[in-house]
């Protein structure tokens, strides 16, 4: 799994659900959680948060402001390329950071994706987990 | 005074149980579970204690109270069955009333725990959860204010282990007992409490309503799990962890990075976003 550490900026809540936004590399990262500052004490602006989303979540585009709906939006360069039969694994460096993307080899090959490219990285918001750092 | 690989530990806990209410002790090996059930049946004398049962002293080290085993309201079901082996069911249950009891309890308990068919069986043609069934009525037939359970399940399979399960929850009601049990099992304590005590070396680490202790929020996601891992296979760039959780065999996908830190046999999380899981009606 990925995992980014950062501070929560703001909570939004309606009927049990919550939309965070939590910073992280000097990125605002959204998710959404079932939960509220009432059901779970960690939910507070400006609490110390880990971000943590799956390697096959993680979208790879070239274009940098596509006109989708996806939320996490991250620039990255690839740092490396791992490419298997039907998956391949590409590294990304994302300021101090690097996350994982797994993506299929064709989509690998279709995008011509090479080291050092400059990539954006995108994560719907109902694949964020938060964990708090306490 | 606990003795511990770790050398003489002292044994430090207070605590109050409602009438009628389920308390789970969980903990590690040598945390002085089974010595806390030993010194609340009295079969253990400890250095300082305070035992009081509805306004009864049962201990009291200062004023040299020691009420013996026979004189407090108990029932004992420890994980070995501990049946007299030439009695039948039947003379088992009626060996545990006292002279002036109503024997009626005894087909009532034969009734509730469905034992019928075994009742005039000896203990050695009986299967595990049989004899544990047995053993549980026996705990009652004189009606105790506590019932004092020590791993009853741990040594039947899963299958029996939840129809024990259900046997016990339906005494605890029916007899309004108040229960302790010793449990390693979190999906049971889950089942069976209202209260758990989790133990660590003789003290008392942790204490409240069994989602209060063991839900506490490592992370956000909702669709959660815990298992034992008992595969990992490497499939083209990634692998495959197969975790056993209950009665199911999941697999969740893994990087390579990840699996360093796994080995077969290990207890794991595994935890989605509410938001994934596909939920179907099943036919």
């Amino acid at each position: 799994m990925n995992t980014l550490n950062g501070n929560i900026t703001s909570i939004q809540s309606y009927e049990g659900i919550s939309l965070v936004k939590v910073k992280s590399n000097d990125t605002i990262f959204t998710s959404i959680v079932l939960d509220t500052p009432e059901t779970a004490s960690y939910l507070e602006t400006g609490h110390s948060v880990k971000i943590i989303f799956k390697e096959t979540e993680v979208i790879i585009s070239k274009d940098f402001s596509p006109n989708i709906s996806i939320q996490n939006r991250l620039q990255c360069t690839i740092e490396s390329i791992k490419k298997g039969v039907l998956l391949s694994q590409i590294s990304l460096n994302f300021g101090e950071t690097v996350i994982e993307s797994i993506i299929t080899t064709n989509a690998c090959e279709q995008l011509q994706l090479e080291k050092k490219d400059a990539v954006m990285a995108l994560i719907k918001t109902n694949e964020v987990s938060l964990s708090p750092n306490d | 005074m606990l003795q511990t690989a770790d050398g003489k530990l002292p044994l430090d806990v207070s605590f109050t149980i409602e009438k009628g209410q389920f308390l789970a002790i969980y903990g590690n090996s040598g945390t002085g579970k089974t010595t806390l059930l030993r010194i609340l049946a009295g079969l253990t004398q400890a250095e300082k204690t305070h035992i009081e049962v509805a306004n009864e002293v049962w201990d009291n080290s200062q004023n040299k109270i020691h009420l013996s085993v026979q004189n407090r309201s108990i029932g004992f079901v420890f994980q070995d069955y501990a049946l007299f082996p030439n009695l039948t069911v039947k003379e088992n249950l009626e060996f545990a009333l006292q002279k002036n009891d109503n024997t009626q309890i005894v087909s009532e308990l034969i009734e509730l725990m469905e034992l019928q068919s075994l009742q005039n069986s000896k203990p050695q043609n009986l299967s595990g959860g049989q004899k544990q069934r047995v053993a549980l009525a026996r705990a009652i037939v004189r009606k105790p204010k506590i019932l004092l359970l020590d791993e009853p399940l741990s040594a039947l399979d899963d299958e029996m282990r939840f129809k024990l399960q259900d046997y016990i929850l339906k005494i605890h009601q029916k007899y309004q007992l108040t229960t302790v049990m010793i449990t390693h099992s979190i999906p049971e304590i889950f089942k069976l409490s209202d209260k758990v005590i989790i133990l660590d070396k003789g003290k008392i680490l942790k204490e409240g309503t069994p989602s209060e202790v063991f839900s506490e929020e490592k992370i956000s996601s909702k669709f959660k799990l815990t298992g034992e891992i008992i595969s990992i296979t490497k499939s083209d760039i990634i692998y495959i962890i197969q975790v056993f959780s209950g009665n199911n065999i999941i697999k969740v996908v893994a990087t390579e990075n990840e699996i360093k830190d796994f080995k077969i046999g290990q207890k794991v999380l595994v935890a989605s976003k509410a938001f994934n899981p596909i939920i179907q009606v099943l036919s």
